[in-house]
């Protein structure tokens, strides 16, 4: 808790920098247009928009093991109780991930939220346990490749983050990988 | 010395600081896997002493890195004062998941740095880290490498 004063400074200092660089280079009127918030916000919205679609992925693919449609497909395969023991522990990983971006961003009060605040819509997954399955495989790796991608223009502290919640999406792999051999990967 | 200058060498000075920790970090990596081998037997000594090289390949990597910066890279330490006493397999897999939490919060020092090339190395030195601690702790954490000190309180969801 101590750190978060700290941080919440830091970066409402970064997203009023760009007035203060702006001002130093020639008369700008502090009474017109807000600041612009930093790239980095930009970033850090992107970062929580992905995280957010991960999240919904995993609750998709849960409810849909939960409730088994009447397609053969849906009962092809593992247990869902299998499934569910295997994939909420990373779900509440994603949801860690998803908790500890959005405490770094500082809205400025009074500011509309962003379009990529509200959930964005995840695509329905696969209805066969191992193509589900398989689904969520691709997507980690997609979004622990798409987190890296955020390195170079984050501030250090962000830097970080981004590269532990990579590795930690990175290491989902290994776990979907265990999996699709008890769903039947061959056979989704 | 100009302000440009004094910046370029804090960076330099930090880069190289960064790298002399990551350095450490596999040097007591290395150390410690002959340890973690030397309690396990099969398929589990097999993937000890996959990671043992994994971890003799990072540390000549790093040495170079510094040796062309023109840093004297630092010496492994003769023995090391191990985190855990290590007599079981169960232990030794404790050691394992000891010694790559330390390499990932040593390598993540490197993502801080100003440099993107550099960024991207220690990410994925973060990421190999992070990999092998899940196979030894048999199961996947939120936030490899960073310690708790690092993470902000959640703030209350609407969602």
């Amino acid at each position: 808790m101590a750190a978060h004063p700290t941080r919440r400074v830091v970066l409402t200092a970064a997203a009023v920098m760009p007035l203060a660089v702006a001002s130093g280079c020639g008369g700008v009127d502090v009474l017109s247009a807000p600041p612009r918030p930093a790239p980095d916000v930009a970033l850090l919205r992107s970062a929580i928009a992905a995280e957010q679609l991960m999240v919904a992925r995993y609750i998709n693919v849960l409810s849909a093991a939960r409730n088994p449609g009447a397609t053969p497909a849906a009962r092809r395969g593992g247990s869902p109780a299998a499934l569910s023991a295997a994939l909420e522990p990373v779900l509440a990983e994603h949801r860690a991930h998803l908790a500890q971006l959005r405490s770094r961003l500082i809205v400025p009060a009074g500011a509309a939220p962003s379009p990529s605040e509200r959930a964005p819509a995840a695509p329905a997954p696969p209805a066969a346990p191992a193509a589900a399955v398989a689904f969520l495989r691709e997507a980690e790796q997609a979004a622990a490749t798409a987190m890296l991608d955020r390195l170079p223009q984050a501030p250090g502290s962000l830097a970080q983050l981004f590269a532990s919640i990579s590795a930690s999406e990175a290491t989902h792999v290994p776990v979907l990988d265990a999996l699709l051999l008890v769903t039947g990967g061959t056979g989704g | 010395m100009s302000r440009y200058a004094t910046t370029v060498s804090r960076s330099a000075l930090a880069t190289t600081a960064a790298l002399q920790s990551a350095l450490a970090a596999e040097h007591a990596a290395v150390y410690g896997y002959g340890v973690v081998g030397a309690n396990l037997a099969g398929s589990r000594q097999a993937a000890a002493m996959t990671d043992w090289v994994a971890h003799q390949v990072a540390r000549d990597t790093l040495e170079a890195m510094l040796r062309s910066r023109g840093a004297q890279p630092v010496a492994a330490a003769v023995a090391y004062q191990l985190p855990v006493t290590v007599r079981t397999p169960g232990q030794a897999a404790a050691l394992a998941v000891i010694l790559e939490d330390r390499v990932a919060t040593a390598y993540l020092g490197l993502v801080a740095l100003s440099s993107a090339s550099i960024r991207q190395f220690g990410a994925l030195q973060v990421r190999a880290a992070a990999l092998r601690a899940a196979f030894w702790r048999g199961s996947t954490v939120a936030f490899p490498g960073l310690p708790a000190s690092a993470l902000t309180a959640p703030r209350p969801q609407k969602s």
